[in-house]
């Protein structure tokens, strides 16, 4: 294969070329309540070319047969020979290399049988179904995937590797007259089988959490001090400020560069936000992004003040700032645009209890059930909460929905607790139609001196 | 492919059917005003589902080895359900047109040009215009161990565009689509661009938000979220979990008189249309709300066979994964008021364009609580300027039992033709 793409590239006339290739195998496993849903094995192969010659624009094509690379070379070279530009388009240098990276596999699942994965599944969903009567419907999902991958360009890079991701999703829907409420778990991991073992506590958790939540009242909504757990601290995070730190928002709108001018002040001395590609094993870990850029740790704000922001080679050439091997492609289907990989708020000091102490009145809002951004302004459902009296976690609430304006809000942001946790969560993040991009999130327990939360009328 | 994939599925299995999908798409990009980007892609896949041993199993690939395929179906049938599921066998099938062959032999000029007319017409100083011109040919084969062979050329244009302002820390992003199967003709591109300015010009002012329970007028663009409870409800799915607050409610009267909601895979030129499903089940008009009565359900094959009621042609399958009912084209009657006329009746109220957060939380029971992103002050029947610092909240069932007023303008928006929904009493919170 590594052969077929060097004499793709050989043969190719554009100024660059860059070709992925990917064949993966995917298993699902999905049961909603009592029954199967599904259990399938997919296979998926293909390949993408990008071409770009000076003074043009990006001509790219992808395919599902591998037969032609020749011709599908030439076609993204035709097409980018079709757009003409007046700025050129430039990409930053990185490192060359020529370099196999297969990483850990964590239990090869290719290796496991579909019979015994659907058994696994089907233990892990009957815990939440047999847990109370009042659980009338779950949903389990299993999937993993072992994607073998290889990037070459016209630098000489050429790379191979061996992806390898694994999820698991917990849903239980409990029932009491006429009252319907919803729990969620679920978990993700660049690694295999053993990563999924072990997991009967969170599916229990979920259980008991939408049993719990029949008899919370709805939040009663207003302003309030909310202190968020790390879950959805790191959601926040994703959503709210990682999406602005990514240079194709900015690198072509004056305006916005304005906005996201690096030296501004975002938030507290206590305050530190990055982005690491690199960590260990997380979904958004990589060695490489769909550029050839090695990733990295990328500190977007530190201390309060914006330092950096996410690029690709292009945006990173046109700001004058350094590559962050953040440029990634859902699948072979797409191009690589400027995303985010593992993003983080830093540790601060202190415990959860310590956040809480001197809030008369407030809320503690629990697990992500969603969050969107327009921009500066975001919304995040929270899967639960509670009521904080006197300092103390009180009843727990429902419907708690956080929103508020992120300059506000990044300023409102007085405490931050010394508890950082990764979120091995499912999901995935959207942007540009590719969609769901493994990412992963992390944080400690973050304390907004005010913010809105939705509920009933108030 | 797909014959040799059933004939193969045919000696080992007791019945079979596949989806054999390919398509070819060119994608242009225009970033800040100007092309960027020019994108080719092909794909081709097949699906193929074997009951075995009255087991279903399923299998995908893009990768061309029908006996690996059938291989994976099998394995998938050994662990499937047991469920007693018919194949449909061949029947007429209703003429749809899902294919322009104008739009299939459009050429990469051609498409430059209809994305470089609608810059133009977006382009003012300070903004950011992004636009998206796809399009994509292909066909669709749907075949059956019961003699099902249905072929159909597809094609799918679309057309996407996106203003951005910032100054400050404010910002204003205003989008808007068209989706067809042909390519737009010079009023679409002109209505779509109108439609984008429109919006921007409404939004130049700053308004205060309103407070407490007031007239909301839902734009189509901006009434996702109280569709989309009901888009969950009315799938046969939900019913038979029991988490539809609709099931077993046919016939009763749930929803204001005035509201009639159908799924209709027949509009002629629409990116939803089909005259037979991925299951080999022709599709038919189906009627979801009649003046405000709970009608008809969306069913597949599998969902149909447990719920002992026929399937309604509603099947969609991708390379990878079952097939799943879900909706082709849906559109909400219109009524008989005029824009105008539906401001007229806010004496103080918001026009809701576009929700942040819609699709979040426990959506089927129908409550809502999103900030706006795009909102506008309407006081005295005439619209003041963009709200932004406000949200708003409510039941979409409690809501839609009783519309203040239905507009008579539905336009296609993609798969969807919904009027303006004006709804007395939605919960308005400033922050």
């Amino acid at each position: 294969m590594k052969n077929r793409l060097r004499d793709a590239i050989k043969g190719s006339r554009a100024d660059y070329t860059e070709i992925r290739l990917e064949r993966s195998v995917t298993s699902a496993v999905s049961f909603r309540g009592p029954r199967l849903e599904g259990a399938t094995v997919s296979t998926d192969e293909g390949g993408f070319v990008r071409c770009l010659n000076r003074g043009y624009g990006w001509g790219m094509a992808s395919f599902t047969s591998l037969e032609g690379l020749d011709a599908m070379v030439a076609r993204a070279h035709e097409l980018s020979l079709a757009v003409r530009l007046d700025a050129p388009i430039r990409l930053a240098e990185v490192p060359i290399r020529q370099e196999d990276v297969l990483l850990p596999l964590g239990g090869d699942v290719r290796g496991v049988p579909l019979d015994v994965k659907k058994r696994h599944v089907e233990s892990l969903n009957e815990l939440m179904l047999g847990r109370d009567r009042r659980i009338v419907d779950t949903q389990t999902g299993y999937r993993d995937e072992v994607v073998e991958y290889w990037y070459g360009n016209s630098e000489e890079t050429l790379l191979y590797e061996l992806r390898p991701e694994v999820t698991l999703s917990a849903v239980a829907v409990a029932r009491e007259q006429g009252t319907i409420e919803r729990a969620l778990e679920s978990l993700g991991r660049r690694s295999g089988w053993e990563a999924v073992q072990g997991r009967e506590a969170q599916f229990l958790a979920a259980a008991d959490r939408a049993i719990a939540l029949l008899a919370a009242p709805r939040v009663r909504g207003g302003t309030y001090p909310v202190v968020l757990d790390p879950k959805l601290a790191g959601v926040f995070v994703h959503e709210a400020f990682g999406h602005l730190s990514e240079a194709d928002f900015v690198y072509e709108n004056p305006e916005a560069r304005a906005m996201m001018t690096l030296g501004r002040r975002f938030g507290g001395p206590e305050l530190t936000i990055g982005d690491d590609g690199s960590a260990a094993a997380l979904r958004g870990t990589l060695p490489y992004d769909d550029e050839g850029t090695p990733t990295r740790n990328t500190v977007l704000v530190q201390n309060g003040v914006l330092v950096g922001r996410l690029h690709s080679r292009e945006t990173a050439a046109r700001l004058g700032e350094a590559p962050t091997g953040n440029a990634r492609a859902l699948s072979f289907r797409h191009p690589p645009i400027v995303r985010m990989t593992n993003t983080y708020i830093a540790n601060g000091r202190g415990s959860r209890d310590d956040l809480l102490r001197d809030i008369k009145l407030g809320i503690y809002a629990c697990d992500a059930q969603g969050g969107q951004t327009y921009l500066e302004d975001f919304s995040f459902t929270a899967g639960h909460g509670y009521m904080i009296r006197d300092g103390q976690i009180a009843e727990m609430v429902k419907d708690v929905v956080v929103a508020g304006n992120l300059f506000q809000t990044l300023e409102r942001i007085d405490r931050i607790a010394g508890d950082f946790q990764w979120n091995e969560l499912g999901g995935g993040c959207g942007k540009g139609g590719q969609m769901p991009l493994p990412v992963t999130e992390g944080a400690p327990h973050v304390r907004i001196s005010e913010a809105l939360v939705g509920g009933s009328r108030s | 492919m797909i014959e040799r994939l059933l004939e193969l599925a045919a000696r080992r299995a007791e019945a079979a059917d596949a989806t054999l999908k390919s398509d070819e798409t060119v994608t242009l990009l225009f970033e800040s005003g100007r092309l960027k980007s020019t994108a080719w892609s092909q794909e081709s896949g097949v699906n193929l589902r074997v009951r075995s041993g009255g087991r279903l199993g399923v299998a995908g690939s893009t990768a061309g080895d029908p006996a690996a395929v059938v291989e994976a179906a099998l394995d998938s049938a050994a662990i499937g359900d047991a469920v007693d599921l018919l194949l449909p066998a061949p029947a007429p099938l209703p003429p749809v047109r899902t294919h322009s062959p104008a739009a299939a032999a459009a050429s990469v000029g051609d498409l430059a040009a209809i994305g470089q007319g609608l810059v133009e017409r977006l382009s003012r100083d300070g903004w950011q215009v992004n636009v998206t011109v796809e399009r994509s040919a292909g066909s669709v084969r749907v075949a059956n161990s019961r003699g099902v062979e249905a072929a159909y050329d597809v094609s799918a244009v679309s057309l996407a565009a996106e203003i951005t302002r910032v100054s400050g820390d404010d910002v204003l992003m205003v989008s808007d689509l068209y989706a067809a199967v042909d390519l737009p003709p010079e009023p679409s591109v002109a209505a779509l661009a109108e439609s984008i300015l429109r919006r921007a010009r409404w939004a130049e002012r700053p308004a205060p938000p309103p407070r407490g329970e007031l007239p909301v007028l839902f734009t189509p663009a901006g009434s996702a979220a109280l569709l989309l409870p009901l888009r969950q409800a009315f799938l046969g799915k939900a019913v038979l979990q029991g988490i539809s607050p609709l099931g077993g409610r046919r016939g009763e009267r749930v929803f204001d008189p005035a509201l009639t909601l159908i799924d209709d895979p027949w509009a002629d030129g629409v990116a939803g249309s089909r005259g037979i499903d991925d299951e080999g089940v022709p599709t038919r008009r189906l009627p979801l709300v009649e003046q405000g009565r709970v009608a008809e359900f969306v069913y597949d094959l599998e969902t149909a066979a447990r719920a002992g009621v026929p399937a309604t042609g509603h099947a969609r399958r991708s390379t990878f994964g079952k097939p799943q009912a879900s909706y082709s084209n849906l559109r909400l009657l219109p009524g008989e008021l005029g824009w105008d006329q539906l401001l007229a009746r806010m004496p103080d109220g918001l026009v809701v364009d576009d929700l942040i957060g819609v699709g979040q939380g426990n959506v089927i029971g129908g409550a809502f609580s999103h900030p706006v992103a795009l909102a506008y002050r309407v006081s005295a029947g005439e619209i003041l300027g963009r709200v932004k610092d406000a949200a708003v909240s409510g039941n979409s069932y409690e809501l839609l039992r009783q519309v203040a007023g239905l507009g008579r303008d539905a336009e296609w928006r993609g798969s969807l033709c919904i009027p303006p929904i004006l709804l007395a009493g939605v919960s308005v919170t400033p922050r």
